[in-house]
């Protein structure tokens, strides 16, 4: 197969701004949209682009993930050949050594690739929300017959600053990578997504491998590497639904994006299809005393409340008399009578007492724990 | 691992027409998510059997898409498993449980398994009973046959020693009996027969009118919670449907709702299946509706009983009666001019 592509998807991130949402978690096994975890995106989107060889690179608490892709089943993953391949850090004659940067981690995994022996591999990350067609994208880094092609987003130029922005010549050639400029010359973000043909990459990650002052990442050393060695380096324009959803903020926006009929994010294509696991539950209920207006509900909920703007993930009760406005619930959660919650996102698991009120604080979004329902317990002399 | 259980899904029951058009009994969508097959399926893996023959005649096809090798239900086994044993035209159709003709074209099915005895049930019959319960209460009368009731009503359920299914399955001809239901219900010499007392929830589903009750009855708490208690899922075929959405507008009380589906109108005392779309201005009360039809604006429907991929046209008014719900067969599409 002259056309074989591998992917290795990143998904070893702490996300540390979404608090206690991932001190348990790695942020690729981030619950999101009602029913998913992010990483779900990035691997139906491989298989719906026909690539059924991946490798998911773990390393920060790794476990939730690991059980949760098991064979790769509803990804259909589970083959013979290829599938997927969960990657950890391992130890060897050398002894343990933890993937230290994005491109060590490919580093240390060339005998994976090496025995997979692709034409082509696509570089992914585990903590964004899109949908894309990789092939697309890997018809034009061979028409451009590319040493590297990087897929990019146009961003609000006020934000630019934020990312690792490309400038590139009229043609979409790179010219240069700037990691976070403080003056950005081009609002054209870097989604995390490369393509390299393979033997390119290995030689580069052996060269950066051999630099002790390189910090062995994708974006900072790796790309420059290329820029410099002269490689024809192609940003690919990507259009579409893109988030990154790093802080408490984001995953919150994130989740109403669904919400809205016009954020171009929208999860009922039969063509792109989002594969998840699907927990066996009964269908979702609506009582008598329930009320929606614009809400997003999985199965298993009873919803005898008044629930709006919300997404609700499973198994989740809403009581009579309760009210959510604007918010994300986890699942297995019970919301007490007379709870009233706005512009909140609730973790899994917890059982918010009656009348219990929270809302947003100086226009930020809230975290819900099990700290603050305890702190609020103790204040009421519950 | 001491019952092999037989699915009856060859039994034909004259009353469910309209819905059995195009499938088996076995294969009607019921509850939203659900074939009646899931609950009798998940009932047998939820009472720890993992042997199971599915008897199906014609036409199947739904059927065996829906099972498959069993993966959802646990049964795709290297030992053991799910069997799916296709009856012939001539054997298939009967209206009692249990035909002897079509488990005599399958007796290397019960050659083959080890276990001791044998649980012959079929897909109209939608309850939780537990089979290990049952076998032991079985085991413990000494009956040769024992059947599960609930108060005198009959559940088309029984046990018995697989070695006596195999002899009636020699017999059945002389001693002129057509199946295992006939044998119970004739009383046949010279068996002993048992009881088993089941005292759950539970809706025997034999005509469009059983349906529409049992279907409305899931919107019934104590009776919802009495079909899906904690610890004993029902399981199905998974589908990758996101959640549904509740669009501006949308109105829904009292109703149960599948994944995938898209609601912009008012739902009442209603049970909406996976993927199903019910445009604005659209008013349902008492209405089932399985996956994938489509409802557009300002229709008015009550008591209607929507098949798989029925589309209803704008303005379409339709009222049917509890006992005699308006039923739309599969994929048929209804304008305002056909109404009047």
């Amino acid at each position: 197969m002259k056309r074989k592509v591998v992917a290795m998807l990143l998904a070893g991130g702490q996300g540390s701004r979404l608090k206690s949402l991932t001190h348990e978690i790695a942020k690729p096994a981030l619950p999101f949209g009602g029913k998913y975890r992010i990483i779900d995106f990035p691997l139906s989107n491989c298989v719906n682009s026909g690539i059924h060889t991946v490798g998911v690179l773990t390393q920060y608490q790794p476990h939730v993930l690991h059980n949760y892709i098991g064979l790769g089943t509803p990804w259909d993953l589970d083959r013979r050949s290829g599938g997927v391949t969960m990657l950890t850090p391992y130890a060897g004659m050398e002894g343990i050594k933890w993937y230290d940067g994005t491109a060590d981690a490919i580093y240390q995994n060339i005998k994976y690739l090496t025995e997979q022996d692709p034409k082509y591999v696509i570089i992914l990350s585990g903590d964004h929300i899109y949908k894309m067609d990789y092939q697309t994208m890997l018809d034009f880094h061979i028409e451009q017959n590319a040493g590297a092609t990087i897929s990019v987003i146009e961003v609000p130029w006020k934000d630019a600053s934020r990312f690792g922005i490309m400038n590139t010549d009229e043609n979409m050639q790179i010219k240069e990578f700037v990691e976070k400029p403080a003056e950005p010359e081009s609002n054209l973000a870097s989604m995390g997504v490369y393509i390299f043909d393979w033997k390119k990459l290995e030689k580069y990650l052996q060269l950066d491998n051999d630099n002790k002052n390189s910090s062995h990442d994708f974006g900072k050393d790796i790309i420059p590497l290329m820029l410099e060695q002269g490689e024809k380096m192609m940003a690919y324009p990507y259009k579409g639904y893109w988030k990154d959803v790093g802080t408490v903020e984001s995953l919150w926006e994130a989740n109403m994006d669904l919400l809205n009929s016009n954020s171009g994010l929208n999860l009922n294509d039969p063509a792109w299809r989002i594969f998840s696991s699907n927990p066996q539950l009964p269908p979702q209920v609506i009582g008598e005393t329930g009320y929606l207006q614009e809400a997003l509900i999985n199965e298993g909920c009873v919803i005898d409340g008044k629930v709006e703007k919300s997404v609700i993930f499973q198994d989740v009760e809403v009581k009579e008399g309760a009210s959510l406005y604007e918010c994300v619930v986890m699942s297995c959660v019970v919301v007490g009578k007379g709870a009233k919650l706005s512009r909140v996102i609730i973790e899994p698991n917890l059982e918010i007492p009656e009348n219990f009120e929270l809302k947003e604080q100086n226009g930020e979004i809230v975290l819900l724990t099990q700290d603050i329902i305890d702190e609020w317990k103790g204040s009421a002399g519950i | 691992m001491r019952l092999v259980a037989v699915i009856d899904a060859a039994v034909k029951k004259p009353g469910l027409e309209d819905l059995t058009m195009y499938r088996t009994t076995a294969s009607v969508p019921f509850a939203g998510r659900y074939r009646l097959v899931d609950f009798t399926l998940s009932n047998i893996v939820n009472s720890n059997i993992n042997a199971v023959g599915v008897f199906a005649s014609y036409p199947f096809v739904s059927l065996l898409d829906h099972i498959g090798v069993g993966k959802n239900w646990d049964l795709d086994r290297r030992k053991d498993g799910l069997f799916f044993l296709p009856v012939s035209q001539k054997a298939g159709g009967q209206v009692t449980v249990g035909a002897f003709a079509a488990l005599e074209e399958h007796t290397a099915f019960f050659e083959k398994s080890r276990q001791k005895y044998v649980v012959v049930t079929t897909c109209s019959t939608v309850c939780q009973i537990d089979y290990e319960e049952m076998l032991d209460a079985h085991i413990a009368s000494g009956a040769d046959i024992t059947e599960a009731v609930s108060r005198d009503v009959g559940l088309n359920s029984y046990i018995l020693a697989k070695s006596l299914l195999m002899e009636l399955i020699q017999t059945y001809r002389e001693k002129k009996v057509i199946s295992v239901e006939d044998v119970v219900k004739l009383k046949k010499a010279p068996y002993s027969y048992g009881k088993y007392e089941y005292t759950g929830y539970y809706a025997i589903i034999n005509s469009i009118e059983s349906y529409f009750q049992a279907s409305m009855d899931l919107l019934d708490s104590d009776k919802r919670n009495g079909l899906f208690l904690p610890g004993h899922p029902i399981y199905t075929k998974v589908k990758d449907e996101p959640p549904t959405r509740y669009l501006p507008g949308s109105q829904v009380n009292r109703s149960l709702l599948a994944n995938g589906s898209t609601i912009e109108g008012t739902v009442e005392n209603s049970i909406i299946s996976r993927a199903v779309v019910i445009k604005k201005n659209s008013r349902l009360d008492h209405c089932v509706i399985m996956q994938k039809s489509v409802i557009e604006e300002n229709c008015d429907l009550a008591y209607v009983i929507a098949d798989k991929n029925v589309h209803i046209e704008e303005g379409v008014v339709l009222r049917g009666t509890p006992e005699k719900p308006v039923v739309l067969r599969k994929g048929e599409r209804v304008s305002k001019e056909e109404v009047r």
